[in-house]
């Protein structure tokens, strides 16, 4: 995902927190315990929202089943 | 305390916004392109390629999507018809419009993802009129499958407010439950908030001392007209703000900020919202009335295109509103329906029109328009009122609506006649207060020519 540059400290950390939980629910979902994932999905779910309305584009995660 | 949920958004410039629009559409018709072949097979019909989205203008190739389209692919491939994006199993829950028309209703699937698109655009409506997580926010809902306020209770959980839902309980047990929880907020029909305080009154509370500082209006056009507004501030000792949203959506697309503008911020970073006129299909300016047409980017299980809404709207600048953003409002809210425009004796009728002057007189607790036809061949139209008044006030008012309706329709006789208190319906929902009864023979649709 292309970071636009006005981002916040903050707001980039929250970013960051996106692609890294994506990342985790992609490559390592079959170690995840049901209450580790079924939350990471949650959370997700909510940190699209952050992401979507930073000006980014974060693309649909209906593969995640989220 | 920031004044804007989002503030990055609710403050950029147009320029900026029609950028992110852009990019964001192409971004769906590509989503939408892949993985709906129903949709991709229109869009291919039409020519319309994602790559070729270079400016807004270019949204004018898309095809409009009309109710009549979505419910045909839904009978010809039940259960939800050709408008998935994600295979069923991805959805969380399942909802449909609220068949008030009398017709089959939509139904749709959504996400967890989506649910929390679902409550965000809630939030930009709570938050920016002025609810904070300190609200204990009361929502008169029956929590059915028609989505109605389930997105605005997850946006209030979302907030941080105390939550009190509603469901399932009698107008009386709401009424002592606002009082008795110390509700700061309430979320209702305008019917409906008008119906509370009436029960309210019954029961000797008076609300308008209470704590109910904003009720949050939703479903009905009434919610923006001023003397319904006027009457439900006054009986709530509240500020009311208006929402609208829809079913086929998921969920809310223009809410009032608290500056109260006389109309509606539309959620540009998230909608396309287009005017146009109902015949030529044309897109009209600023200030003049039309047909919107939605573009949604949120929904990713249903990417909704250029969807007809039917809702009659007149938009402004958002420089009609002092609060600062950008988005521009729909002025007077929703003005009426496409398809709710009664023709009698070659004068147009608007429900809302009728119901802006009916709301003017507060010792109308209820009304409806009836419509119905006399000797087979003339169309009449009266008002039928409750009126639990004293006796000489009650034929002034009578007399005084009859002949405001009648001026404000070009001398169309429009007699107003008391019904018993109680007898006409009452409504938690969207309001029906049109009872059609003309005769209407010939083919379908056609009536008799005077």
């Amino acid at each position: 995902m292309e970071h636009t540059s006005d981002l916040r400290a903050g707001e980039r950390a929250l970013v960051d927190c996106y692609e890294r939980l994506a990342q985790v629910l992609r490559e390592q979902r079959a170690d995840l315990a049901p209450f580790e994932e079924r939350n990471a999905l949650k959370a997700l779910a909510a940190l699209w929202q952050v992401v979507n309305g930073l000006d980014l584009d974060p693309g649909q995660l209906y593969d995640l089943g989220v | 305390m920031h004044a804007y949920w989002n503030p990055r958004h609710e403050t950029m410039s147009r320029d900026d916004l029609e950028a992110l629009q852009t990019r964001k559409l192409r971004n769906l018709l590509e989503w939408t392109t892949t993985r709906v072949p129903w949709q991709a097979e229109r869009l291919a019909t039409a020519g319309v390629d994602a790559a070729d989205i270079r400016t807004l203008d270019d949204l004018r190739r898309v095809p409009f999507l009309t109710r009549e389209q979505w419910m045909q692919s839904q009978l010809d491939d039940p259960p939800y018809g050709g408008v998935l994006a994600a295979p069923p199993e991805a959805a969380i829950r399942y909802h449909t419009t609220s068949g008030t028309t009398g017709k089959t209703p939509i139904r749709a699937l959504d996400s967890a993802k989506d649910w929390e698109w679902i409550a965000e655009m809630w939030c930009y409506a709570f938050w920016g009129f002025g609810v904070r997580p300190s609200d204990i926010v009361f929502f008169a809902f029956s929590y059915g499958t028609f989505v109605g306020f389930w997105g605005a209770h997850y946006a209030c959980e979302k907030l941080g407010c105390l939550v009190l839902p509603g469901g399932n309980m009698t107008t009386e047990a709401r009424v002592h439950l606002i009082v008795d929880a110390g509700a700061t907020v309430v979320c209702s029909t305008p019917t409906y908030a008008l119906r509370m305080a009436q029960e309210a009154q019954k029961l000797g509370i008076d609300l308008a001392s209470g704590p109910v500082e904003r009720v949050v209006l939703s479903g009905e056009p009434a919610g923006s007209i001023p003397a319904t507004k006027a009457l439900i501030e006054q009986q709530w000792g509240a500020k009311a703000g208006d929402t609208a949203g829809m079913t086929e959506l998921g969920t809310v697309v223009m809410f009032e900020c608290s500056h109260q503008p006389g109309g509606m911020h539309l959620i540009e970073d998230h909608y396309i919202e287009e005017v146009i006129d109902t015949e030529t299909d044309e897109p009209v300016g600023y200030g003049e009335l039309g047909e919107r047409v939605v573009t949604s980017f949120g929904r990713g299980f249903i990417p909704v295109l250029r969807y007809r809404t039917g809702d009659l709207v007149v938009r402004v600048p958002s420089t009609q509103c002092s609060c600062g953003r950008t988005f521009d409002i729909y002025d007077g809210g929703i003005r009426g329906r496409v398809d709710d425009m009664k023709v009698v004796r070659g004068t147009n009728v608007y429900p809302r029109a009728v119901e802006a002057i009916v709301r003017e007189y507060d010792a109308v607790d209820e009304f409806q328009i009836h419509l119905f036809t006399v000797e087979g061949t003339r169309d009449e139209i009266e008002v039928l009122v409750e009126l639990p008044v004293d006796g000489g006030k009650r034929d002034e008012v009578l007399d005084e609506l009859a002949r405001r309706l009648s001026e404000a329709h070009e001398g169309l006789r429009m007699p107003v006649r008391e019904v018993p208190e109680g007898s006409l319906p009452r409504f938690e929902l969207k309001a029906k207060r049109v009872k059609d009864e003309r005769e209407v023979w010939g083919g379908s649709g056609e009536r008799k020519a005077m």
